[in-house]
């Protein structure tokens, strides 16, 4: 018998992401956590600038658009004051990563009790592909024509292994929506994140690799493709970070 | 209205200094303000603050013309002899030995504040010795209000433990001058 | 009975009695005891106190506890405000309440340790990018201070703005008699979030700025017609006006009840706003006023421009402007009375 396939109330909006984009499929699986584990009347995002500004009109939720880079720092001041609620932020790779590094890194230092989505796409989609820390050495955006040059650029930086090694976060992991398998392990992360936010234990994150069809001028289908056979061989797909106290 | 600036070497306790005073002014009714000189250096450097205190109103908290210049080293008597108050009066302690005798319009008045705070066995309350002799000298306040004042501050501070010591510092300073 | 307090100490403790629940700032001299003081002491009250990495984290803090409809308070100095002014920009655009205290230092970039006002112009005019205004209190004692705290939440929760409570290094630093208010029990506005999703919101793609900018509009022009605050004395009858607030406008008082003493017809209109600017005081000024001189702790005058503005607002003589810039510090009551005499006989020009 087949059953319906019901949208989360709190995303149940159109969006206005490009054709090929992974920004769907990330929000809807957080969405669903989130009601699944009886939370979705009970979250506050902080939002991004970029692609996931476009999250600002179409979650049904608390939300707040935060200045680029910052949303590590402004879910810090929601969590301190709204402690029993989740607090979400939703970031791209050029804001979590670039602009924003210092306050990723100083959330998850802090081992602030928030949960960090990073959509990874290793460009800057909003502003039209430029090239982004992590960007993959060779990869052209319009901001690097002949291909990343990571002597003088730097390299790729794997931000959630970073925090693993580095400080004592509660949950740390990758995942990809490259595949329905990819996608299905990928809900198990963000339910992780978001269980260890609900216990308190501290810090966690999830950076998904995702699709930008568009700036990445690939099919759709080519996209995928490129997320599994090139991106999870420099960004490998796993927990760098697993909880302490699971039952 | 009087003003006093209060100056030495950091660690000197010049700062408590200007605070019994402006304590033993509030005490008593009176309007006061301390206000100290602030920066980068938190220790050794040279420290002041000027305390000004009246039934009147304070206009200006900062340092214009002091009634009376504590100094309890050579670099502060060389920084602030110039501003005192003509008719004012300059207290030196016996660590400062370079010539006073530069202005002939202010009194000169030198207390051994570090021979009386040693002798006493409080070597650290040289600031308290100058505090009493401050008030003998400024005229404004009783022996006993500026106790009460003192008294007053050091508790507040929970520093309680030393109002022995204090006292005898204070009174020691008074009797100096 | 009042009690010394340190400037500083005693804001931070009218902040937790004004219900503040979140301070959220970087080290800074001379602001730095506002923070030492609230570490320990918002933890007693429930409250949440968090050392930030930087000035940018610590306004973004503020803006994520007053989303959720907290009192939150972030301190700091010249150029740690400048870092913030991205942060204090965004919580103007959003519509969020909260206080930031600059207490001034002297200088451009790093700057100096100095006690100063030369963060007029960047206070007054909104400071950040787009076309907004900060409600600015500036006090010239501890008292004054003191009570501006509970002030500033409720006029910045009025109008859904930012309020600066602009103070000076040596406001901080020194310690006057102060007698603390009371406690206010804290609040949570009711616009504030709480997971459940009851203070609607619209996307930022979504939004009609030519729309908002009505109410903008609407919003600053009620501000600079209902909160002018100042204290004059003298005005009406007097020759010459001072215009000065702060440390150097209490100098200025005592300046110019000295000049009174020995004749002078002078008077002196002292902002405790400096944003909105005190219009309306120079509607009672003598109309026969020979000239308006700001006392100023700054180098190239800056209150001087709003002052020139506010007496061409309210007379149509072309009334000479004087500025008395002292760069930093407290200026001496007999500089003042002495600079005075300088623009009576011609040394000092007028500046418009």
């Amino acid at each position: 018998m087949a059953v319906e396939r019901k949208v989360p109330s709190i995303i149940d909006n159109p969006m206005n992401f490009c054709p090929g984009c992974g920004h769907g499929i990330i929000i809807r699986l957080i969405c669903e956590c989130l009601e699944e584990l009886g939370q979705d009347q009970n979250v506050i995002f902080a939002i991004g600038v970029g692609c996931s500004s476009n999250l600002g009109g179409g979650l049904v939720t608390d939300r707040l658009h935060c200045a680029h880079g910052r949303a590590g720092a402004v879910a810090t001041g929601m969590k301190r004051v709204n402690p029993d609620n989740m607090v979400i932020t939703y970031q791209g790779d050029g804001d979590a990563y670039s602009i924003g590094i210092a306050e990723s890194f100083n959330a998850a230092y802090r081992n602030e009790n928030i949960t960090v989505i990073t959509v990874n796409n290793t460009n800057f989609g909003m502003t039209g592909g430029q090239m982004s820390w992590t960007t993959m050495e060779g990869q052209k955006t319009t901001t690097s024509p002949h291909g990343r040059d990571c002597a003088v650029t730097g390299y790729p930086i794997r931000f959630p292994e970073l925090v693993a090694n580095e400080f004592r976060v509660a949950y740390a992991a990758r995942g990809s929506v490259s595949s329905p398998a990819r996608i299905n392990a990928l809900k198990g992360y963000i339910k992780n994140a978001l269980e260890a936010q609900i216990n308190k234990e501290g810090y966690s994150i999830v950076e998904v690799l995702s699709p930008c069809a568009v700036n990445w001028g690939m099919t759709p289908e080519e996209a995928m493709t490129h997320i599994e056979e090139d991106l999870t061989q420099y960004f490998p797909i796993g927990v760098f970070q697993d909880r302490r106290n699971q039952e | 209205m009087k003003e006093i600036v209060f100056a030495g070497f950091g660690g000197q306790g010049v700062l408590t200094s200007g605070l019994i005073i402006s304590e033993i002014a509030v005490n008593r009714g009176d309007n006061a303000t301390w206000i100290p000189s602030y920066g980068s250096a938190m220790r050794g450097g040279t420290a002041n603050c000027t305390v000004k205190y009246g039934r009147e109103t304070i206009y200006n908290p900062a340092q214009e013309e002091p009634n009376l210049l504590l100094a309890m080293n050579e670099p502060s008597f060389q920084m602030f002899i110039n501003i005192v108050a003509p008719g004012g009066i300059v207290l030196v302690s016996d660590i400062v030995n370079c010539d006073l005798n530069v202005r002939d319009d202010v009194k000169v008045v030198k207390v051994p504040s570090s021979a009386i705070s040693q002798e006493l066995g409080n070597p650290k309350g040289a600031n308290v010795v100058m505090t009493g002799a401050i008030v003998k000298l400024m005229g404004d306040f009783s022996k006993e209000e500026a106790l009460a004042g003192m008294e007053r501050m050091f508790s507040k501070k929970g520093k309680n433990r030393f109002a022995e010591a204090n006292v005898k510092a204070f009174e020691a300073g008074y009797a100096a001058v | 009975m009042a009690e010394m307090m340190k400037g500083n100490i005693a804001i931070a403790e009218a902040a937790v009695r004004a219900g503040v629940r979140l301070y959220a700032g970087y080290p800074i001299t001379p602001s730095t005891e506002i923070m030492e003081y609230l570490s320990g002491r918002l933890p007693e009250v429930g409250g949440a106190f968090i050392q930030a990495e930087s000035e940018l984290a610590g306004i973004n803090m503020v803006i994520g506890g007053a989303s959720c409809g907290v009192r939150a308070l972030t301190a700091s100095s010249g150029p740690g405000i400048s870092l913030k002014q991205e942060g204090i920009s965004i919580l103007s655009d959003e519509e969020l309440s909260a206080v930031v205290i600059n207490v001034v230092r002297y200088g451009n970039g790093l700057g100096t340790l100095y006690s100063s006002q030369c963060d007029y112009n960047r206070e007054t005019r909104g400071g950040g990018n787009g076309d907004y205004r900060c409600i600015v209190l500036c006090p010239s004692s501890i008292q004054e201070a003191v009570e501006q705290i509970s002030l500033a939440y409720e006029l910045a929760e009025k109008y859904r703005v930012v309020s600066v409570l602009m103070t000076e290094g040596a406001l901080g630093q020194m310690m006057e008699p102060v007698d603390l208010p009371d406690f206010v029990e804290p609040k949570r506005n009711p616009w504030g979030f709480d997971g459940k999703y009851t203070y609607k919101k619209i996307g930022i793609f979504d939004r009609d700025s030519m729309k908002e900018s009505v109410l903008l509009k609407e919003k600053y022009a009620a501000i600079k017609e209902n909160e002018q605050r100042w204290e004059s004395e003298g005005v009406e009858d007097a020759d010459y006006v001072f215009v000065s607030y702060g440390l150097p406008g209490r100098s200025t008082l005592g300046a110019v009840r000295q000049l009174r003493d020995e004749g002078f017809r002078v008077g002196l209109i002292r902002p405790i706003t400096a944003w909105p600017f005190p219009e309306k005081a120079f509607a009672e000024i003598n109309p026969g006023v020979k000239g308006i001189i700001t006392v100023e702790a700054n180098a190239t005058g800056q209150l001087v421009d709003d002052a020139a503005l506010a007496i061409k607002k309210n007379s149509s003589a072309n009334i000479p402007a004087y500025a008395l810039t002292y760069v930093y510090g407290v200026p001496p009551i007999k500089s003042i009375k002495a600079d005075f005499k300088k623009i009576l006989n011609g040394e000092i020009r007028e500046v418009y």
